[in-house]
């Protein structure tokens, strides 16, 4: 196993998950998109969250978003302790322009100032030869 | 939809096991014995044996520790019974609640006359088959941790801190009101002897306590315990042959995957508890007023503040407003988390700490919780919540009303 309680952890690619790391290796942001009835939906499901059908097509949405809500962690919990090197440590619920919403970490932007309603864009931070994890910085 | 279950069954038997931090020098009991102890509190409650199981229903909560595969059958070797029928918990914190309703409708159907149902964890010492790795959101690989883990979600406070944060943005709320919740549960926690926290705090201690989680304090947060719980529920005309002081289930209501909104975008200040809560009192035809004692499901502040509001003892965003208003310890006019709740209490594992509120609403209906009683409780609430889905707020969500009388 690629991951140690030592470092942070390591995505461990599946068939569902897939084409979401390695498009993020490649700096886009890609979703599922229901084929029958278009919804689009985050994070990846085996089939469409609304109508069941279960031809999922992956999707490029714009990297771009505003702060939902943010909690900055002053302390490593139930997570690697490698983390403790990125205190205070900003994670947002960030809701993308094009609809769903996702966990993120918020860089390039003090605890103090981070609101809700924010303009953010993605930037990704690759995390192992497969894969990167998608972060978010103001705009 | 028909409201069947009332009045159908009744608990007639508890345990909660002594719970442990497990410090150093401390005697470290396996899930195992947990079990075993907590059944047996139970069992002599209600003044039953173990053989009267056989050929009636089990009910095991999933448990972190549970160390094989088909859990509640395991369980039934472990302790010795030969059940007709198992219901295996697999709902979070809302797993005991959930195996009371699955146990009401099968003793109803006439599968079995009678439950034992027990549940117990020891998530401060997990047998690891990956030593030195940490507790994560999930416990185990899988979509969810892949989405969390890697990203750095810190677990409930991180979750739980993001649905705080937004509540804040939308309602007024003052951390004074959530510190109210905090420093009452500890009161009480001070008069149980169960409790695993048991000194008095003050306002000022929890506005003091050490941010973890931006807006969650040191204080805000559950801690871990080891531990185990069980409640023993029969048919109501067995009941009442076995104890005088039967505890009917007068009323219940549940939903999973609960969005407020669209399932895009809902609005994560919202929980089910908005759909069970009302279900649950239809069917129990009782009004808010009625409530004698509120047990919620009370891991964090704000977890207790949001079933106020969802349970609808006050206007959405007007929880703050509410705890200030009411006097929310046993003697009051809103008793609320009257063992001392999981904040103070302890938490026995993400999935066991649903049996307290159980626990606590028949204590206080039987009317042996010593120091903290109620007076006169007939009628008690009480709360499951179990899980936390990715980027909202409750998985699953279920209201209990409980009473001494039919
Ligand atoms: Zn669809």
């Amino acid at each position: 196993m690629s991951q140690t309680p030592q470092g942070k952890p390591v995505p461990e690619l599946t068939d569902l998950t897939r084409p979401f790391w390695t498009a993020a290796k490649q700096g886009k942001l890609v979703m599922q998109k229901c084929s029958q009835c278009g919804t689009l939906d985050f994070l990846p499901k085996p089939w469409c969250i609304e109508c069941g059908h279960l031809d999922l097509e992956w999707v490029e949405v714009k990297p771009l978003g505003t702060v939902y809500s943010h909690s900055t962690a002053r302390t490593v919990m139930m997570n690697y302790p490698a983390w403790k090197n990125d205190l205070p440590f900003v994670m947002c619920i960030i809701e993308l322009d094009d609809g769903p919403r996702m966990y993120g970490q918020l860089t390039g932007c003090p605890p103090e100032k981070v609101r809700i309603g924010m303009r953010v864009e993605a930037w990704f931070e690759a995390v192992s030869a497969e894969a990167a994890v998608a972060k978010f910085r103001p705009v | 939809m028909k409201n069947s279950l009332r009045g159908a069954v009744a608990i007639v038997g508890y345990g909660r096991t002594p719970y442990s931090r497990a410090k150093p020098g401390e005697r470290i009991r396996t899930v195992d014995q947990y079990i075993a102890w907590a059944a047996a509190l139970a069992l002599e409650k209600a003044g039953m044996s173990k053989q009267d199981f056989d050929g009636q229903g089990l009910g095991v909560s999933h448990a972190e520790a549970s160390h094989t595969v088909n859990w509640s059958a395991a369980v039934a070797e472990l302790l010795g019974i030969t059940p007709r029928a198992l219901i295996r918990g697999d709902q979070g914190g809302a797993s005991a609640a959930a195996m009371l309703i699955r146990a009401a409708a099968m003793i109803q159907a006439g599968v079995v006359d009678r439950v034992l149902v027990v549940g117990a964890d020891t998530p401060l010492t997990i047998p690891s088959i990956a030593p030195g790795l940490p507790l994560s959101p999930e416990r185990t690989r899988g979509v969810f941790w892949e989405f969390q883990g890697p990203v750095g979600v810190m677990g409930a406070n991180h979750q739980f801190g993001l649905v705080q944060t937004r509540y804040m943005h939308q309602y007024p709320l003052r951390s004074e009101q959530l510190g109210k919740i905090a420093v009452t549960t500890r009161y009480h926690a001070s008069l149980h002897p169960g409790a695993i926290y048991r000194k008095p705090i003050t306002l000022d201690d929890y506005l003091n306590s050490r941010v973890l989680s931006d807006p969650i304090r040191l204080l805000d947060c559950v801690p871990m315990v080891n531990g185990g719980l069980a409640y023993i529920v029969t048919s109501a005309e067995t009941a009442r042959t076995i104890t005088d002081k039967p505890v009917y289930l007068l009323g219940c209501g549940e939903v999973s995957n609960y969005y407020s909104g669209s399932r895009m975008r809902p609005d994560i200040t919202v929980t089910g508890f908005v759909q069970a809560a009302p279900e649950a009192f239809r069917m129990a035809g009782v009004q808010h007023e009625d409530i004698d004692v509120f047990e919620p499901y009370d891991d964090y502040p704000m977890i207790v503040l949001m079933q106020m509001e969802d349970y609808g003892f006050c206007k959405k965003g007007e929880g703050g407003k509410f705890v200030d208003e009411h006097d929310l310890t046993f003697k009051g006019d809103f008793p609320v988390s009257t063992d001392g709740g999981q904040l103070s209490g302890g938490q026995p594992g993400g999935a066991i700490g649903g049996f307290m509120p159980i626990a606590e609403a028949v204590t206080q209906l039987r009317g042996e919780a010593g120091e903290r009683q109620v007076k006169g409780a007939v009628v008690a609430a009480a709360s499951g919540f179990g899980g936390i889905p990715y980027a909202r707020n409750a998985r699953s969500c279920i209201t209990l009303v409980l009473g001494s009388e039919t």
